[in-house]
């Protein structure tokens, strides 16, 4: 059974929600999905690059103006 | 983004638990329109007032940080995120601009060198010594912290980021106390630093050619640093 987990970076400057994604990604299984809050312009960048290069499935939406949602599946 | 979310919904990634309510966002349209017609009066009424170099002034900076906020170009990212995760595509972006810059003002200073008129921004041209990596030390410090250099924080200033204005505050602190102790850098270490002016060393040719090397050299070490980084998958 797959879990969700939301982890709230509202507020934080670039990379610190770079940072906290990496290490709630890690403690999370494949096929877990971790939705990163964020409302720092330059984190919806880098936080979604990341996880793409890494290999994860990632969709970023805006949730309101100038708030996002990352939302990563961890794939392996 | 109605688009978007029904695209999640149906293709992308399956989320079980929370479809929250959105807001409906307001439309942006008609503010930045409103801000563009802002910017222009203030640009004519500069004009009239304060000629037109403070209003070509003014235009730049509204087109700089335009293109800064629109591009997400960032400069602490540049530097930073090659160590955090290993990625350059800001780093060869910064590289980029620097090789474009380098043409750009080569062309401008070789110009006015050539028709025999005093070559503009040679002030620009300081001594390089200890005080210059005291400056970047710090600087890269406080960037990293803040969470953006000066450009960046400004900029996001300007996006409402609460926590930056904090850093813009500090950031004048800081400028401050740096103008409070310039004498005593001054005496040290910068009269006593060399002046370089790379085209008086290699020759205008020369000077454009070895810094464009240069800027490959670190371009391509950028390029297989992160093809490195990603292949070993640690960061």
């Amino acid at each position: 059974m797959s879990k969700e987990v939301e982890l709230d970076c509202m507020g934080e400057a670039c990379p610190v929600p770079l940072i906290k994604a990496e290490k709630a990604l890690a403690d999370l299984d494949v096929g877990d999905i971790l939705i990163v809050l964020i409302d720092h312009s330059c984190a919806m960048k880098n936080v979604p690059e990341w996880a793409r290069e890494q290999g994860h499935n990632v969709e970023l939406e805006e949730v309101d103006d100038g708030e996002w949602e990352v939302v990563i599946e961890k794939v392996k | 983004m109605g688009d978007q979310s029904q695209m999640a919904a149906e293709g992308g990634i399956r989320r079980s638990t929370r479809t929250r309510e959105r807001k409906k966002k307001k439309n942006q349209i008609p503010f930045g329109i409103l801000a563009v017609l802002v910017v222009v009066a203030i640009g004519i009424i500069l004009t009239h007032t304060s000629g037109t170099r403070v209003a070509f002034f003014w235009m730049l900076g509204n087109i700089f940080g335009f293109v800064l906020q629109r591009s997400r170009f960032c400069f602490t990212a540049s530097m930073r995120d090659p160590y955090l995760t290993g990625s350059t595509s800001l780093t060869k972006a910064v590289l980029t601009a620097f090789a474009v810059t380098t043409i750009g003002f080569a062309a401008i200073k070789y110009g006015a060198f050539v028709k025999g008129l005093p070559i503009p921004g040679q002030s620009y041209v300081v001594p390089f010594g200890v005080h210059t990596m005291v400056g970047a030390f710090m600087f890269g410090i406080g960037m990293v912290i803040a969470g953006g250099c000066a450009s960046g924080t400004l900029m996001r200033v300007g996006e409402g980021f609460g926590m930056q204005i904090l850093s813009l505050f500090f950031f004048i602190v800081g400028s401050l106390l740096g103008a409070a102790t310039f004498g005593w850098w001054k005496l040290t270490f910068i009269v006593r630093s060399p002046k370089v002016f790379l085209p008086d060393v290699f020759g205008w040719i020369g000077a454009v050619v070895i810094q464009l090397l240069i800027i490959a050299l670190l371009w391509i070490a950028a390029d297989k640093w992160a093809k490195h980084k990603n292949a070993s998958g640690a960061h």
